[in-house]
């Protein structure tokens, strides 16, 4: 039994038209299934848990990356089977699940082709997308081994599933693109330097791929994972492996 | 026979080994990069390339290849599949395959490859060690008389 999880921002008119198509195409596939709508305040967990006792074994996420984000930070430890229709603009994910965009995600969902995705794990929580730790003076300690720092503030990006885009430098027009797909979560480590009247400037940025990681401070920093933000002095890091059942795509980056 | 038409076993076969061939060739490609504004302490240690931009104090160590750019600062011992020098070592090397020291290189320490390439320009203060040419030592026949061969030989 499918159970659709329809965000917040698809009751915009805007996207009726692509919404009609896709429940027409999942009726002709014959995988139609109940609606529900998120709000912003809704927690998926408590709502996923009542539907999969009433017998569903397939949750859709119907939306962009923040749907994604929100609603399997919350669900990634129930049991059953997850699927992604995404729609509308800010869906990079789906590009590395192997889904495209609208209408032909449901040819994707009806194959059932299930891969078992890791998830990352920091402070008790899960995030599936990204964690982006705001410029601060922070230290970053790898799997217990060694310890990376700047000599003023830094940023730090961990990404698991949405990719990372930077600008090699300021002259280069295209955007070099990072897939983390390698079993690992994979940091990235942005300096900021102060560069005369203007301000700070970003230098090139630090990869290390990693299992466990821990970003220590001595003052709070700000913490934004699958857009839950956050204020803490210490954060760990780490990856749980195959936690979550997802239906991909062929096209997939992994 | 020649013009028959693949079977669906073997159509599935080349399916299989397309993902695998990925797979594959995303893990040659992971690289752990010290950017240049980047310090890091302690036992550095990666599966895949290194690339070194910033400065590094402890150990390093990759089975794949490390590339040290100029401008870069290791002070530490260094053990790599292979590796390329452009920047400062303050470390012994030991590298498996070949170590090329590029114009702008300068080690001080140790080193030991199985193939060195030293452009001009580059600095090395240490000690090289490459298999294939061992120190031969003299042979002696007899203990009495290799002694007093000895013995004459320091007088002569």
């Amino acid at each position: 039994m499918y159970v659709y999880i329809y965000d917040n921002f698809l009751r915009n008119k805007k996207f009726e038209s692509a919404i009609k198509a896709i429940e027409v195409r999942l009726t002709d596939y014959g995988i139609a299934g109940k609606i529900l709508r998120l709000n912003n305040y809704t927690d998926a967990k408590p709502v996923i848990d009542d539907e999969i006792k009433r017998g569903a074994k397939t949750i859709v996420i119907v939306g962009n990356d923040e749907t994604f984000g929100h609603v399997l930070s919350r669900a990634a430890t129930c049991e059953c089977v997850f699927g992604f229709l995404p729609i509308g603009p800010n869906n990079t994910i789906a590009n590395v699940l192997g889904i495209s965009v609208g209408v032909e995600a449901c040819d994707v969902l009806s194959r059932r082709r299930k891969e078992k995705l890791d998830v990352g794990w920091m402070n008790n929580r899960y995030f599936i997308s990204q964690l982006h730790v705001l410029p601060a003076k922070v230290e970053v300690i790898y799997d217990e081994r060694f310890k990376a720092y700047a000599n003023d503030k830094m940023e730090v990006v961990v990404c698991n599933l949405q990719p990372f885009y930077w600008k090699k430098d300021s002259k280069s027009r295209e955007q070099y693109v990072v897939h983390p797909q390698d079993r690992k979560l994979e940091a990235f480590l942005r300096p900021l330097t102060k560069k005369g009247w203007f301000g700070y400037k970003y230098e090139e940025p630090s990869i290390f791929p990693f299992e466990e990681m821990e970003i220590s401070s001595r003052e709070p920093f700000t913490v934004e994972a699958d857009g839950k933000i956050s204020k803490e002095i210490k954060v760990k890091i780490k990856l749980a492996h195959g936690k979550i059942e997802m239906i991909v795509g062929r096209n997939r980056k992994f | 026979m020649m013009f028959q038409k693949p079977n669906s076993k073997q159509l599935a076969d080349v399916e299989i080994l397309a993902p695998i061939q990925s797979v594959v060739a995303s893990e040659d490609n992971v690289e752990t990069i010290v950017g240049p504004s980047v310090n890091v302490e302690g036992d550095f240690a990666s599966e895949g390339n290194i690339i070194v931009k910033g400065s590094v104090a402890g150990s390093v160590h990759t089975s794949r290849h490390l590339a040290v750019e100029f401008g870069a600062k290791i002070m530490a011992n260094v053990r790599a599949g292979s590796a390329q020098v452009a920047g400062e070592v303050r470390g012994n090397m030991k590298v498996k395959e070949s170590l090329e020291l590029l114009s702008t290189a300068r080690v001080t320490g140790d080193i030991e490859a199985k193939t060195l390439v030293i452009e001009a320009g580059a600095l090395l203060f240490g000690k090289v060690m490459m298999p294939g040419l061992e120190e031969s030592k003299p042979k002696s026949t007899r203990g009495g008389f290799g002694k007093k061969s000895e013995e004459i030989a320091a007088v002569v």
